[in-house]
């Protein structure tokens, strides 16, 4: 406000460029229009393969056949351009956000227009392939899309405030309490907090990492052991002191572990997809070139 | 004696925090224990894990107490004495003692430091590590060059490197040659069945585009056997190398074939033109590559495409247009103009335009059909095959041959002459015939047996005579026709005898004129007198098409004779065989295409015509190829009676004349 006042006051009035008040994300980017494209485009491929008849059966070496592959191929081309487009900083002549719009749907249409250009054949052939590997890359994606219109809430929700250095932080910090507080055990005790101390993997392998779960992990097993001391010896009498502060370490561990653990899961999720979306997408490509060739190879 | 302790600690900014004390004792402990001379804080120390002994000679006793042996230069040992002077090394857990001579005299020096550093898990890796799948994964761009990569091998590299073809297959080719026979089996070659032949592994296979039709299967790993040069589409010699025309006769030759064709316009036209795509190719019908049976599905359409407009095109086209089933012209059988023995003539009429066929043969069928004139009685007195009502059954002359599609050639000795058996004589118990189709045998014959008779006369031997007498008196006219009392006489007996059998005067009860056209030549030899009209009977009316007269054989819920004669309606009443007794198309449309009937059936093109039937044929559209080959001359084979034409008349002037 006050520097449109200062701009009145200056006589001249500067005009504030119209801002979205509302987010607007990708998928219903400028009225859903590449939705309502790709939609025209499905049902035009569909109108051609239903008012052809060609014969002895459809396939893709009909007219109809050829005119989708050839639209599908492009497409394809195009699509796999995010790649590049996304590399570019710039909002001409599209926004990424308006072409990440058209690849989504644009890449969905491809169902339609792929699976009737197969004509429903499939083989075990390079050209099955090209398509099979289209319809990976495509559910991969819709998988992706699903993935980012559902998991950063959850993320930010399981987060609460922590930033990643800090879930760290947290972690090392217990490790160190753990070390001191372990230093006047003896030997088995020692050891089973050594467990959490060096058996401990916060984010695993890929499986762990996308299911959020390691049932062998160092710290669970160190708690379970001391919990069971202490168990053991309230049951006799008071139990040792430093094994119930360890084993209060150990609990406020496992749950910071958790939580980076559930981190670490969704972001995982998160990202899993484009290790099969962008290799699926290359690989692709390469059957593509391989299908359009050997057709014409042995023609 | 004294130990100077140094321990070393790791400050957090990478320097070295030095505490040096001395305990000027004898023996000191290491543990973690707090109560230990030196403590370790590393969980892997016992409590209280060494003792160490100083003795005089500058040695020290170590021994373990926490039960653990000790790693004392590279050897696990329980207790040690060790030189200090050697400046002997132990190492416990993540710790490492070094010993050394003290400064002072008598004293030795002890340098306790943490060489490995202390686990952190969280310091394992580093934030990105952790939380990101980078170091979890392959990179994707190493993960596309590999995918991709494989992909090009095994789609495109290696089939590229392999690509060509083998040896065709020796039996393929030889089933190939083989003609696919006539008759019902030519509309349904001989392939399909589901049998698919298991060929080996080629790396090319990859780029099918579909699984070959059965008959093509085992060349499924011999793409190059088809598709013999790179980016040129199948060409009509890779087919014809196993599918000799001799076997698939062209439909027309290349010229009528490209006048005919309905010119391929468009858009599609233009695709084809500008990917190599020649038209009017056995690949053009003919589709691969679309499972079992897939080369032989060949749309109906295609037939109608070219022969709706046909004649616009092929201007001396001889076959009607067909625009489709409803308005398919009239059958037009193939008819005898002319019989002959050498060069019998044929012409294709239409049904509907009063067809009059001259096979030169007498024959009426409606005496033939009757179960109470002198037919019957024959069929009845002979036992020959007879229809429910006794009369003569269809069968007995039209016999059906092997695949039930048409009938075998009729021949007088197995079809008429159980009747008409031209017996003239009898000789003591042999009965004396005279041979069919040699006219000139029969009249020398006949002449010798008068003269032999008349110069040598035998009891026993009896004229057999074909003219109707009263009864009773029969024996005795043929007693007396051979008693000869002169050569003269016996030439005149026998000379009136050959004119009665040839029955060239117009009479009635001719052996020969029962069922042939006489001509009485005038020649003074009576030898060469009279001559038989040539026969020639069509074995195919409709050769361009098939008719499967076994599927027939139930029609309009009648069957036997009276399905045949549901469809062929005029053989009952028919009196002269230049009737043409074929059924009208409409005859067909009463099943075929009907929607009136339940059981309506197919009407598609090849319901009846093939396309590989060649141009050959009677009454074929022949045009004026000289590269014309007919599929199979005997097709619409003539038959001739064997007899010398003596005539010079044209034998349907005569046939008319006839009456016949």
């Amino acid at each position: 406000m006050a520097s449109r006042a200062a701009g009145k006051a200056g006589g001249k009035a500067i005009a504030r460029a119209p801002r979205e008040t509302t987010h607007e994300g990708f998928l219903t980017h400028k009225r859903s229009r590449w939705l309502k494209i790709a939609l025209f485009l499905s049902a035009l491929s569909i109108a051609i393969y239903v008012l052809t008849d060609p014969q002895p059966r459809a396939n893709g070496g009909s007219v109809a056949g050829y005119a989708l592959g050839t639209l599908g191929a492009l497409l394809i081309i195009w699509l796999s351009l995010i790649g590049l487009r996304k590399r570019i900083i710039t909002t001409k002549p599209y926004s990424l956000k308006g072409w990440t719009s058209a690849h989504v749907y644009l890449g969905l249409s491809l169902v339609v227009i792929g699976t009737l250009h197969t004509g429903f054949q499939l083989g075990w052939n390079v050209h099955s392939a090209a398509y099979v590997l289209m319809m990976f890359v495509i559910i991969s994606g819709i998988y992706g899309i699903i993935a980012y219109a559902r998991l950063p809430e959850q993320l930010s929700a399981n987060r609460n405030e922590a930033t990643q250095p800090q879930m760290l932080e947290a972690i090392r910090a217990l490790d160190r309490q753990l070390d001191t507080a372990a230093q006047p055990l003896g030997k088995e005790e020692a050891d089973i907090v050594r467990l959490s101390l060096e058996k401990t993997d916060i984010g695993g392998n890929l499986w762990q990492r996308l299911t959020g779960r390691q049932p062998n992990c160092g710290t669970m097993r160190a708690r379970d052991a001391i919990q069971a001391l202490v168990n053991l010896q309230m049951r006799t009498g008071k139990p040792d002191q430093r094994l119930t502060q360890i084993l209060f370490l150990l609990e406020r561990k496992d749950a910071a572990l958790a939580q980076a653990r559930r981190h670490i899961r969704m972001k995982t999720q998160l990202e899993i997809w484009l290790y099969l979306h962008v290799p699926a997408t290359f690989a692709l490509l390469a059957a593509l070139i391989a299908h359009i060739l050997s057709v014409f190879l042995y023609w | 004696m004294s130990f100077v302790v140094r321990q070393i600690a790791k400050r957090a900014d990478g320097g070295d925090i030095i505490r040096t004390r001395t305990l000027d004792i004898a023996e000191i402990t290491v543990g973690r224990g707090t109560d230990c001379d030196i403590q370790l804080a590393d969980l892997g120390v016992m409590l209280r894990h060494a003792r160490l002994l100083q003795l005089s000679d500058g040695t020290v006793a170590i021994q373990s107490t926490g039960g653990i042996p000790l790693e004392i230069d590279g050897k696990f040992v329980s207790r040690a004495d060790l030189s200090v002077a050697d400046n002997p090394v132990i190492n416990i857990a993540s710790h490492r003692l070094s010993l050394s001579k003290g400064d002072a005299p008598g004293s030795i020096a002890i340098t306790a430091e943490r060489v490995i550093a202390a686990t952190d898990a969280a310091d394992a890796a580093s934030e990105t590590g952790i939380f990101s799948l980078r170091e979890t994964m392959p990179s994707k761009r190493g993960l596309a060059w590999v995918l991709a990569g494989l992909v090009l091998i095994i789609g495109l590299a290696l089939p590229l490197f392999m690509m060509g073809g083998s040896d065709l297959p020796a039996d393929m080719v030889a089933a190939a040659s083989r003609p696919t026979g006539d008759g019902a089996t030519r509309l349904q070659p001989a392939l399909g069945g589901d049998d698919v032949k298991k060929t080996g592994y080629s790396a090319d296979m990859v780029w099918t585009s579909g699984p070959l039709s059965t008959a093509h299967a085992g060349l499924s790993n011999n793409c190059g056997a088809c598709h013999s040069q790179p980016f040129v589409s199948v060409t009509d010699s890779a087919c014809v190398s196993c599918h000799k025309p001799d076997a698939v006769p062209d439909h027309a030759s290349a010229d009528r074939m490209a006048t005919g064709r309905l010119p391929a316009g468009g858009f599609e036209a233009g695709i084809h033109k500008g990917l190599n795509l020649p038209e009017g190719r056995c690949a053009s019908c003919h589709k691969e590559h679309e499972g079992p049976r897939g080369a032989l599905m060949v749309a109906a359409s295609f037939c109608t495409d070219c022969h709706t407009g046909l004649s616009g095109r092929l201007k001396d086209t001889k076959i009607a247009n067909v625009p489709n089933w409803d308005d398919h012209p009239q059958f037009k059988p193939t008819l005898v103009t002319v019989a002959s023995l050498t060069a019998p003539k044929f012409e294709r009429v239409s049904l509907g335009d009063k067809p009059v066929e001259r096979s030169g043969l007498v024959y009426p069928h409606d005496i033939h059909q009757s179960a109470t004139n002198s037919v019957g009685n024959m069929v009845q007195k002979q036992g020959l095959a007879a229809g429910p009502n006794g009369a003569l059954a269809c069968s007995y002359c039209h016999t059906p041959d092997s695949d039930g599609v048409r009938f075998k050639p009729i021949e007088m000795e197995k079809n008429c002459g159980d009747c008409h058996d031209l017996a003239f004589a009898k000789d003591g118990g042999i009965v004396r015939t005279l041979p069919h189709g040699k006219p000139e045998q029969v009249a020398g014959i006949i002449r010798d047996f008068y003269l032999g008779q008349a110069l040598n006369p035998r009891a026993g031997v009896q004229r057999l005579a074909f003219e109707r007498r009263a009864p009773g008196k029969m024996a005795e006219l043929e007693a007396a026709d051979l008693r000869i009392t002169s050569v003269g006489e016996a030439r005149a007996r026998g000379d009136a005898a050959i004119a009665q059998i040839f029955g060239a005067n117009g009479k009635a009860g001719g052996l020969c004129s029962d069922c042939h056209i006489v001509n009485n030549t005038g020649a003074p030899n009576v030898a060469e007198r009279f001559t038989i009209a040539p026969v020639t009977l069509a074995s195919h009316y409709l050769p361009k098409g098939q008719f499967p007269h076994g599927q027939h054989k139930t029609y309009d819920r009648k069957t036997g004779d009276a399905a045949c004669v549901a469809c062929h309606k005029g053989v009952m009443t028919s009196k002269v065989s230049t009737e043409v007794l074929l059924p009208s198309i409409t005859q067909c449309r009463d099943c075929h295409g009907s929607t009136n009937v339940a059981t309506n059936v197919a009407a598609t093109c090849n319901t009846c015509h093939g396309f590989h039937y060649g141009e050959g044929g009677q009454g074929g559209d022949i045009g004026t190829s000289p590269h014309r080959k007919p599929a199979k001359p005997a097709t619409v084979a003539a038959r001739a009676l064997p007899v010398k034409l003596g005539s010079a008349e044209p034998v349907g002037a005569k046939a008319r004349r006839a009456g016949v």
